[in-house]
């Protein structure tokens, strides 16, 4: 029963933690996402959810903390579908010989067509990292916005006076 | 492969494999077409007669019309920090009819291989020459005549935009009076419109508005802060590490 329900727990706690997750890399000052269940809370509270800030207020799952007793049954355990600033989120869980070997993520958020994008926050980047792409072959020159005058002295106009080759 | 340049909307096109002189001429109507419509440096044109009152933006053509709706929709995406408006009020739309035009003329160029620049803004289809994918290189806004880095357009992302603050000829009105947190924000995403709105918005929004949109759209972003601060989505890091 215990058993039953801390994996109940642990299925909820993965939704909220990836839910949580996701509404930290959305809110611009959470650059890590707390860990979930540990410590106390400021302001003594207990809970553990650990996504102060998010919007979602979405219930924790509980699929799956039926009330039989006894060991965790091998299976696979399904989460509650969590609402999400990407689109809803559910995951599962694999029980294996009363252990968790696994959490699927069963609904994908779809936001723009890619899959869950864990994090798309720009973070900082040192220019020597950058300049390690200098050596690739250009073809065109980004910039911001030239008139016509100022792209007389611009790298594209070298470039298109060079001739490109490629 | 052939390269041709040709001057309008007070910048210059760069355009690679456009083989045929038909298809150069249909990407220059589409550009030409787009100045003549929306130039509000033009006397007679359609916008600057809406400006000055000489004509109903409710009489306005389809096209103007649909730019114009395209812009405001893009005003509700960010949140106001993209906007076709001055603070006067004028309709300005110079800040999506370029990559409206290179949409348009990346149409007309059709599938194959070509690789478009107007003004600093890339869109591509195919490969380069080589079967490579196409390159671009992203100007050092602290040095005009080198290159921060170089950016392959690979898996679906067929175009490159960068804004700038400092730059003179870019329209970018901030919000507040404070000078932009960044002084050159580029944008990859899969069609030219969106990369060239959001990285409009994110100079005239800042940190804030670039947390927002990197969160909710499907693109992959660099800023360039006035300290000279380098920021990176992972898509960019990816790039720049292959």
């Amino acid at each position: 029963m215990r058993r039953r329900a801390a994996v109940a727990s642990v299925i909820a706690s993965a939704g909220v933690l990836i839910a949580g997750f996701q509404i930290g890399s959305a809110v611009t000052a959470a650059r890590t996402p707390s860990t979930t269940g540990t410590g106390t809370a400021p302001g003594g509270s207990a809970s553990n959810s650990g996504t102060s800030g998010g919007t979602s207020s979405g219930s924790t799952g509980t699929t799956g903390s039926s009330g039989s007793s006894g060991p965790a049954k091998d299976g696979t355990f399904t989460g509650a579908t969590e609402q999400t600033p990407f689109g809803p989120m559910q995951v599962a869980a694999v029980i294996s010989g009363g252990k968790i070997t696994d959490v699927k993520v069963l609904q994908k958020t779809n936001q723009g067509g890619r899959s869950v994008q864990i994090s798309n926050q720009a973070d900082p980047m040192l220019r020597s990292e950058v300049l390690q792409a200098q050596s690739a072959n250009v073809s065109m020159i980004g910039g911001a916005t030239y008139t016509s005058e100022g792209y007389l002295m611009s790298l594209q106009a070298a470039l298109d006076q060079a001739g490109f080759t490629g | 492969m052939t390269r041709a340049t040709f001057e309008t909307m007070g910048t210059v096109v760069s355009l690679e494999g456009a083989e045929s002189p038909a298809l150069l001429g249909a990407v220059r109507a589409v550009f030409d077409a787009a100045d003549r419509r929306f130039s509000l440096y033009r006397p007679h044109s359609e916008l600057r007669r809406i400006a000055d009152g000489s004509l109903e933006l409710l009489d306005s053509s389809a096209e103007l019309r649909e730019v114009y709706a395209t812009a405001l929709g893009w005003r509700g995406e960010t949140g106001g920090a993209f906007t076709p408006h001055r603070p006067d009020g004028t309709v300005d739309l110079n800040g999506i009819v370029k990559a409206w035009a290179m949409a348009e003329a990346g149409r007309a160029l059709g599938d194959g291989d070509w690789c478009l620049n107007v003004g600093g803004d890339v869109l591509v289809s195919g490969a380069a020459g080589s079967g490579a994918p196409w390159v671009v290189g992203i100007v050092d806004p602290a040095d005009r005549t080198g290159l921060l880095t170089a950016l392959p357009l690979v898996g679906g992302r067929r175009a490159a935009a960068t804004s700038g603050s400092a730059e003179r000829g870019d329209h970018i009105w901030t919000r507040g009076r404070e000078a932009a947190e960044f002084v050159q924000v580029t944008v990859l995403a899969d069609d030219i419109v969106t990369a060239d709105v959001l990285a409009t918005a994110i100079v005239s929004g800042g940190s804030t508005t670039l947390n927002d949109l990197t969160a909710r759209f499907d693109v992959d972003v660099l800023t360039v802060a006035r300290s000279g601060e380098l920021r990176a989505t992972p898509g960019i890091r990816e790039l720049v590490t292959r």
